[in-house]
């Protein structure tokens, strides 16, 4: 049985984020969808960018290129759902994401410094894709904009 | 087996409506119930009515609005909102808070057929402005809340800065009235 077949081992889902490509855990992850509106409304929140429509449920739009790239992503139709526990209740969010998602298996080598939101990395033909700690990008973001906030106010 | 095609009357749609206002500042839109709103004017015809506050602690609110022996503040929609751009020409006059908020333009009466909770991620202050949000005419709204103008705390907060000033500012409204 090959790596790619043993169900023991790990997958991963590697997306375009602008022009880097990172990896979450299949498990966080499930759907891909293609929605044509955004609808934004004023909000306080870091990271979110409005909310789509998906079968008559609204799922708030959580742009990581603010965190990945340091700057919001590019304009897209395509979404990545994801699974997130927030209070104790699971919550479906939507990533944007520049074009298709591959779905790999590997060995993820874990990050040596796990304060920031670089869970690990995997290994693609050489190439070495970031794997990110969902959660932990959030909270990243959520800290840079509330010290960027403060110096404002000061 | 397929059910038998007109078999009765198509099943009602008992869903909970509520009228609302549609409203704009800026480049959005937001809806609000409309029974939370007692009146709405535009704001060249409110005239006299409005009194510019000397001290504010909050810097959306500069002036409060007499009606009907009734002093409200005058909440800025934009900058409750944290928007850069507005030309405020509306002011809605609320019922359940001494609050009257300036807003660009009504968009329209509609009525409004489900509300949904905000999704959990969003954690900011949109928690206190909105009621949740809604689906009018294939686009996504904001439901805002009538109380969110004006938390308790900032109530208290402007009351203490201009001790007795809603009261008073109603009372000479009602003496000018009678006057």
């Amino acid at each position: 049985m090959s790596v790619a077949d043993n169900p023991n081992v790990p997958s991963f889902l590697v997306l375009h984020l602008g022009t880097r490509r990172v990896a979450l855990s299949r498990e966080e992850v499930a759907e891909l969808i293609a929605s044509p509106l955004l609808y934004s409304f004023p909000h306080t929140t870091p990271l979110i960018t409005g909310v789509v429509m998906r079968r008559g449920r609204i799922l708030p739009v959580l742009d990581l290129g603010h965190c990945v790239l340091g700057e919001p992503s590019p304009a897209t139709r395509f979404f990545l759902v994801v699974e997130r526990k927030i209070s104790g209740a699971t919550e479906k969010c939507a990533i944007p994401v520049q074009g298709g998602c591959e779905l790999v298996t590997g060995i993820m080598t874990p990050e040596a410094d796990q304060s920031g939101f670089v869970a690990g990395w995997l290994d693609l033909n050489g190439e070495q894709i970031e794997v990110l700690d969902l959660e932990k990008a959030i909270a990243t973001a959520t800290r840079g904009y509330t010290a960027s906030a403060a110096e404002v106010t000061v | 087996m397929t059910p038998p095609a007109n078999s009765g009357p198509a099943p009602r749609d008992t869903r909970p409506r509520e009228q609302v206002v549609v409203f704009s500042i800026g480049e959005f839109s937001f809806a609000i119930s409309a029974p939370s709103v007692q009146e709405i004017r535009r704001t060249d015809s409110l005239g006299g009515a409005v009194v510019e506050l000397d001290r504010s602690a909050l810097r959306k609110v500069r002036h409060i609005v007499e009606r009907d022996e009734r002093s409200y503040y005058v909440v800025s929609g934009y900058e409750h909102f944290h928007l850069s751009v507005s030309r405020p020409t509306t002011v809605l006059i609320l019922r359940d808070a001494p609050v009257a908020v300036l807003v660009d333009r009504i968009e329209e009466m509609a009525e409004m057929r489900v509300l949904l909770h905000l999704p959990r991620s969003f954690c900011g202050e949109e928690r206190i402005w909105y009621r949740g949000l809604t689906v009018l005419g294939r686009k996504v709204l904001p439901v805002a809340d009538s109380c969110g103008f004006l938390t308790a705390a900032e109530l208290q907060q402007l009351e203490e800065q201009n001790p007795g000033l809603l009261q008073t500012a109603a009372t000479s409204a009602h003496e000018r009235q009678r006057g």
